[in-house]
């Protein structure tokens, strides 16, 4: 990442990190790779993590500049169990957003958060 | 100028992932160690578990972001994964996972820090 100084302490509107762009890109990709994908304990390990560099990969070619990424993907086998997941963070609420997707089928369930921090 | 302190962020180098462990484990260890999974109050321990770990972070007074996610999930044999994936400086930048269980539930809190610039 070029860290050039620009002097913006603020990105222009234009460039800002919007969560309902990135989340219709999470749901495209989600929606492409789990649709009808049984739980299977040895695949989904590596499921995830490609899952994860392929939304980072996107959403990094979407065009927020100067913006870091963070990808989580969780995705879990349906059993009926009770789940529950929440984040909190510390950033500037002006510059720094998330976006979450879930994706829920009959034998698995995938949460996908992307957090955008902007590098001053 | 006398009086006058250089501040110097020096060589502070990276994010210290053991020390954010330590305090992650205790958070969680506070909010929910000796619980059963209750769906009624499992809400409540996300947010507080989440809290606490992003006020101790914040205690710690280094220059970061944080991003402090926490998932809670009750034992019944389902399998559960969670994969990351980031776009940042890695020379300055870290996360730390820690996994947590107790008879009925399984508890993974991730954080996350970006270096402010």
């Amino acid at each position: 990442m070029e860290s050039s100084n620009t002097y913006l302490i603020r990105p222009n509107h234009q460039h800002k990190f919007k969560p309902a762009i990135v989340k219709e890109c999470v749901r495209e990709i989600v929606r492409e790779r789990l649709s009808g994908l049984r739980y299977d304990p040895e695949e989904v390990p590596e499921l995830s993590r490609s899952l994860a560099d392929c939304i980072k990969d996107k959403v990094k070619n979407a065009g927020f500049d100067r913006y870091k990424l963070v990808v989580q993907v969780v995705i879990g086998e349906q059993r009926g169990q009770g789940v529950k997941m929440s984040c909190r963070c510390l950033w500037d609420a002006d510059t720094d957003s998330c976006a979450e997707d879930v994706f829920i089928n009959d034998s698995l369930f995938c949460v996908v958060a992307v957090f955008g921090i902007y590098y001053y | 100028m006398p009086g006058m302190e250089d501040f110097h962020n020096g060589s502070e180098g990276s994010f210290n992932s053991d020390e954010a462990d330590s305090v992650v484990k205790e958070c969680i260890e506070n909010v929910v160690a000796g619980d059963d999974y209750s769906q009624s109050q499992v809400n409540k321990w996300t947010a507080s578990i989440v809290e606490r770990c992003l006020t101790q972070l914040v205690k710690m007074g280094k220059p970061y972001k944080y991003i402090v996610t926490c998932a809670v999930m009750q034992k019944t044999g389902a399998g559960l994964h969670t994969a990351n994936s980031c776009y940042w400086d890695t020379a300055m930048d870290g996360s730390c996972t820690v996994r947590w269980e107790n008879r009925t539930m399984y508890c993974v809190v991730s954080v996350f820090a970006v270096a402010i610039a």
